[in-house]
This record gives structure tokens, C-alpha cells and sequence, in this order.
């Protein structure tokens, strides 16, 4: 039960028949207040108006008109009455002149013995005047009608209130269990989900309510983490696989060394298992260096640089390469390309482009390497007519080890191409593949603002 | 080999909480001649302060500590002794504040120990800042201030980055200099390369500065790199 009213749903349908309660009592107070006073200023006005104008007719007129008023406007006048100077009754309905000043305004009095001789008391209000000739008007109106109609409305409050609260809390506590019926339901599912269901998903209806969001918001999120979990499974078996080879063969050559005869012999075996190890640190490193960049410097330590200086710069470096390899190679700048960046990783991606691009270009083919402004839009192309990629292999090329069936004969890590594209996009670069039939061009180019 | 000039009582102090490799770099820098201890940071720190070390070489992290604070300390106080850090931690800005805090080297694990050796053995044999103007080896000299190259009276024309690179080697002639440590100093790539570009470089190097008929100057060393003979 405790547990039932810390729920936040319960919470929520009490604070909802609170407020109804609020609301409802706001309105009948407003009612029976504003009634009640403007019926009071009304009747006031009334009286003053008809005292002022009864002041200078004459005793006999009065006297009629009190009777008239009396048998046929009661709704009006109450109480009328003159008094003499020495304030005795001469005519009227009302025996005493009540304790007001003569001033013809209105007052309040709280209780007046009623017209008609019973001794019931009410409150009135009295209008009373001194006429020229010493006599005293008295006019009077009972507030027993508002009084009862105040009642009235008070008795709706109270009986209409009670089923109204009882109402509101059925539909409160409705809404309620539906509502924590859902969240039970999700909350289960996560558990589910926790426990290692991955596949189950938190149940998003039609209606679209703040939970269906919520929901469809959490299931897109355990897509993603499901997505990005495969991706890590990929990774590590990969990793696993690139690590495994190097490690079974030195392992091979080690048994070898220790059954060989001759120091010469081991000498090679010896030399032979470094190789192996060196590739296996090569992809230790790569992949440190891949997660550096991943999780590593934040934009906000960058600074102005230079695409175009950081391209002339790898450029020189690398055509020496090139020229060894009888490849020709050319390079297209429009000084200065300036943009904010970390130098040190815009050099390593473009060095692993350009380092691809030559290894993967056969003797007398081609590479160039162009930087441009292309829109606004910083744009780096390194464009190869060398081997290039399948067409089924174009979107793998990106992840992680991944070589292409005619790249596995050519040494290294696997990982240049992730290096590159986590720089890019660490710039807000996007990395992307064309074909250039034959050959290959990457190009990297600063997203659209 | 040159190995066998390198006796030299020289105390080299070790802070690495990683016994095995701690025992693998003693076990080679001794067979170089070098003597070595392991330290604690503040053990190190202490000697370092009183003269009693040729060189440090320090973990990053040493038992959950950082040691770059204490190589910061040091420094502070004006204590000399050439640092080689090591570390696990190889992201660009890591070796920036590593070089920044008074490191003289950042070398990144895993590494390879002829890099290891190259780079102990350069922060040994570093010579103090003389400005010389002039450095020669054999009959090839180099003028700094003309930025001029003769081979014996031939005038060799060098580009740029080529008399950069040849700088490097005429300043530590006679020792194992590797390709990452030419991309560091020369070129200033602080990321590992998958071809071979430096060894096209030193070959075109080579055939501008090498005589005919006598051994190039610059030799391969197999599995670490090259090296400027010094008595050529």
C-alpha cells in the first residue's frame, strides 16, 4: 500500500482531485460573494434614491405611498415607517427607528425585529432621513433573500462537492493504475533487458503519449548500444584474428628455434618471429591510436591551421615514395585553405590517404592530390588510378581491419582508413569513397554548416 | 660494433612498476654497458637532485601515480638530468605535455628496444649545448650559418628537409637513429607510417652525399634503423 501512494501516478491523481477541490470551492465562493454584493449595493442605492425623493412630499402622500408599497412592492421595500421629531412611530410597519445617523445613507443593521409583529430578527439595510418639517423617514430592505439565496449556494457546495471529490479520485485513481500498469510493464521489460533478453523492446502504443515517447526513445537507444555492441564484437574478433595469426606463427617458429641444431639456424627462426611480433605491435598501436582519437582532444583545443600548407608539406614527403615506384605526382592547392583543427591528426589523415593511394598504385600510374574551397566548404581529394576498390567492398573499407581481398597482400595494420575517417569526423569532416574507374578517390570535406 | 666503446659507469635510474619490463630493459641496457638501478619516483627524485644520475627513465604512471608531477618539480628546481618517459599513454597530447613538463623524450609502449636503445642512447651521448656552427664527419662538412654542404671540395646541393635530415645525423654520428625518431625530429609527424617513405629519403640522401667507390656513410642497421659512421 505504501508502495501504492509513493507511486508517482497515485501522486498525481491526488494532486489532481486537490486541485479540483480548489477550483470548484474558488468558483462557488466567487458566486456567493459577488451575488450577495451586488445585490446589497443595488438595494442601497435604491433606498437612498427613494428616501431623498420621499423627503419633501407631503405626511398624507407618504402614507399612501407606504401602502401602496407595502400590499404591492414588497419586493422592493421592506420597511417603512415615519417617525415624529420626538421619534415616536406616526405610521409605518417598523416600531423602533433603529440607532442610524439621519443622513440618507445606507447602513447595515445586523438585527432588526422583522415587519408583520413576529419576533423573528434579520439583518436589514436602513436608509433613515430627517424631512424639513422635523418628522423622520424610515426606509428599510431585508437581507434575509440574499441571506437565503447565500445559504442555498452554500448547500450546493456542500452536497455538490462530495461526489465531485469522488469522481475526481475514480478517474485519478483510473488513470493512475492504467498509467502505473505501464510504467510496472516497462519497468519489467528493463529488467528483461538487463538480465540479457536484448532483444525485447518497451511497448510504444499508437497514441503517441509522453511514455510512448519516452519509450520509443529508450528503444532506439538499445538499438543503437545493440548495434554498437555487434560493432565491438566485430572489432574483437577481428582484433582477436589479426593478433592470433602473427602470435601462431611466432609461436611455430619459436618451437622450431628451440628443436633447431645450429646458432644460425635460431638466428633466422629468431629473426623471423620478430617480424611476426613487430606486425602484432604495429596492430596494438594502430588500434591505441584509433582510440586516442576517438576519445581524445576535444575541439575546443583547436586551433587555425592550414589544410593547404599541411598537403604541400605531405606532398614533399611523399613523392620521393612515389617517384621510387615510377608513380607520377601531382598536386593542386589554392593557398591558403585555413580551418580550425588539431595539425598533428589533419597530417596523419591526409598521410594515411596519400600513404594508401601510393600503395596501392601500381608502377607508372598516377596520384594527386588537391585541396580547394568548394562552396566555403574545405574540400581534400587524393585521387589514385591504381587498383580500387570492388564494389562490394566500398562500404566496408571504413570499419575497423577491414582489407580488401586484393589489399591483404599489401602489409599493414587495417586500421589507416578508421584512423582517417575518426579524424575527419572529429573535424566535422566527412571521409568518403568515389570511384575514378579505375582507381579511387577519397575525399574529405568539411560537413555544411 | 660501436657497443664495445660503451663502457661507461654512468648510472641510469629506472622508475617502472612493471618488473618484467623493468627487468628486460636493465638486462640490455647492462649488456650496453650502461649501469642501471630501479628507483621509486622519490628515490629517483632524490638522487636526480644530487647529481647521482646520468639520465631518468620514467613510467608515466608508477603505482597509480603520475610521475610527470615530480619531473615537474624537478625541472622546477633546475635539475638537468635528461628524461625519457614512457608511457602507455599515446595520444599527441599526451607527449606534448609529457615533452612540455621537462621530458626530453616521450616513447610510447609497446615499443621495440632498438627504439628503446636509440632513444637512451641519444639522450646519453646528447651533447651539451654547444653552439657550434660548423659539424663534420670524415671529410663531409657541414656549414650551419652558410647552410652549406662540402664533400671533401665538392659543394653537394641539398633541399631543404634533405640538409635538415643530414643535420640530424652529423648531430649523433655513431648512433642507431630509427625512422621514428627521423619522423619526429625532422619532419615532425608524431604518427607512425605504414611505408617505407623514410628509407626512399635516406637513399636519395645517400646518393647525393656518398663518394663513389668508398662504403655509403649512412648504414642500414637491420631491425632499428640507421646510422652515421664516425670514423668514416
Amino acid at each position: 500500500m505504501r508502495e501504492f501512494f509513493r507511486s508517482s501516478a497515485v501522486r498525481v491523481a491526488l494532486a489532481f482531485v486537490l486541485a479540483t477541490t480548489v477550483a470548484t470551492t474558488a468558483v462557488f465562493a466567487l458566486v456567493y460573494f459577488q451575488i450577495g454584493a451586488a445585490n446589497e449595493a443595488r438595494n442601497r442605492l435604491i433606498l437612498e434614491d427613494e428616501a431623498a425623493k420621499s423627503v419633501n412630499r407631503s405626511i398624507d402622500e407618504l402614507r399612501n405611498a407606504f401602502e401602496v408599497r407595502m400590499t404591492h412592492d414588497l419586493r422592493r421595500l421592506d420597511y417603512a415607517a415615519l417617525f415624529g421629531a420626538d421619534r415616536k412611530i406616526l405610521f409605518g410597519n417598523i416600531d423602533v427607528l433603529p440607532a442610524i445617523s439621519l443622513d440618507g445613507k445606507s447602513h447595515y443593521v445586523t438585527a432588526s425585529r422583522a415587519p408583520g409583529g413576529d419576533n423573528r430578527l434579520e439583518p436589514a439595510i436602513f436608509v433613515a432621513r430627517e424631512r424639513p418639517d422635523g418628522t423622520i423617514l424610515l426606509l428599510g430592505r431585508s437581507l434575509l433573500e440574499t441571506l437565503a439565496f447565500r445559504r442555498i449556494v452554500q448547500s450546493a457546495l456542500a452536497t455538490g462537492l462530495a461526489p465531485m471529490l469522488l469522481l475526481a479520485l475514480a478517474i485519478g485513481a483510473f488513470f493512475a493504475r492504467r498509467a502505473s500498469r505501464r510504467l510496472t510493464t516497462i519497468h519489467d521489460t528493463i529488467a528483461l533487458i538487463m538480465k540479457g533478453d536484448t532483444h525485447l523492446r518497451l511497448p510504444v502504443r499508437s497514441r503517441n503519449d509522453t511514455i510512448d515517447k519516452i519509450s520509443r526513445d529508450v528503444n532506439l537507444m538499445l538499438d543503437e548500444i545493440m548495434r554498437l555492441l555487434v560493432q565491438i564484437k566485430g572489432v574483437s574478433d577481428n582484433i582477436a584474428h589479426d593478433l592470433r595469426s602473427p602470435l601462431a606463427v611466432v609461436h611455430a617458429q619459436l618451437e622450431r628455434g628451440l628443436e633447431s641444431s645450429g646458432d644460425e639456424q635460431l638466428r633466422t627462426v629468431v629473426k623471423q618471429a620478430l617480424t611476426h611480433i613487430d606486425k602484432a605491435m604495429l596492430t596494438v598501436s594502430a588500434l591505441l591510436r584509433l582510440a586516442d582519437v576517438e576519445y581524445g582532444p576535444k575541439s575546443s583545443k583547436f586551433r587555425p591551421i592550414d589544410l593547404s600548407a599541411i598537403c604541400t608539406d605531405l606532398f614533399e614527403f611523399y613523392e620521393p615514395l612515389a617517384t621510387s615506384k615510377s608513380i607520377h605526382m601531382t598536386l593542386e592547392t589554392q593557398s591558403p585553405v585555413p580551418i580550425l583543427g588539431d595539425g598533428d591528426l589533419m597530417r596523419e589523415a591526409v598521410s594515411n590517404l596519400i600513404g594508401n593511394a601510393i600503395k596501392f598504385t601500381p608502377e607508372h600510374g598516377t596520384v594527386s592530390v588537391s585541396v580547394t574551397q568548394e562552396d566555403g566548404r574545405p574540400v581534400v581529394r587524393v585521387r589514385d588510378n591504381g587498383i580500387g576498390v570492388e564494389p562490394g567492398e566500398r562500404d566496408k573499407i571504413f570499419q575497423r581491419f577491414y582489407r580488401t581481398a586484393s589489399g591483404h597482400r599489401v602489409p599493414g595494420s587495417g586500421l589507416g582508413l578508421s584512423i582517417a575517417s575518426a579524424i575527419a569526423n572529429l573535424h566535422d569532416f566527412d571521409l568518403r569513397f568515389d570511384d575514378n574507374d579505375p582507381g579511387a578517390v577519397f575525399e574529405m570535406a568539411g560537413r555544411k554548416k | 660494433m660501436t657497443k664495445t666503446t660503451s663502457t661507461r659507469a654512468q648510472t641510469i635510474l629506472l622508475v617502472e612498476d612493471e618488473a618484467e619490463l623493468a627487468n628486460e630493459i636493465k638486462i640490455e641496457l647492462d649488456r650496453l654497458g650502461y649501469l642501471v638501478r630501479t628507483a621509486s619516483i622519490a628515490e629517483a627524485a632524490d638522487a636526480a637532485r644530487v647529481g647521482d644520475a646520468a639520465m631518468m627513465i620514467m613510467d608515466r604512471i608508477v603505482f597509480g601515480e603520475d610521475s610527470l608531477k615530480t619531473l615537474e618539480v624537478l625541472r622546477k628546481e633546475g635539475v638537468k638530468v635528461p628524461v625519457l618517459v614512457i608511457s602507455a599513454l599515446s595520444s599527441i597530447d599526451e607527449k606534448v605535455h609529457g615533452l612540455k613538463v621537462g621530458g626530453d623524450d616521450y616513447l610510447t609502449k609497446p615499443f621495440a628496444m632498438v627504439e628503446f636503445v636509440a632513444r637512451v642512447e641519444a639522450l646519453m651521448r646528447r651533447l651539451d649545448d654547444v653552439r657550434t656552427t660548423k659539424l663534420r664527419v670524415g671529410d663531409l662538412e657541414m656549414d650551419l650559418i652558410e647552410q652549406t654542404v662540402y664533400r671533401g671540395d665538392t659543394k653537394i646541393d641539398l633541399l631543404p628537409r634533405e640538409f635538415k635530415l643530414l643535420e640530424y645525423f652529423l648531430r649523433h654520428p655513431g648512433q642507431v637513429i630509427t625512422r621514428a625518431m627521423l619522423l619526429e625530429e625532422v619532419w615532425q609527424y608524431h604518427f607512425s607510417l605504414e611505408t617505407n617513405v623514410v628509407d626512399v629519403h635516406i637513399s636519395n640522401l645517400r646518393k647525393k652525399i656518398d663518394a663513389r667507390g668508398v662504403p655509403s656513410l649512412i648504414v642500414n642497421i637491420r631491425g632499428a634503423g640507421f646510422m652515421l659512421s664516425a670514423n668514416a
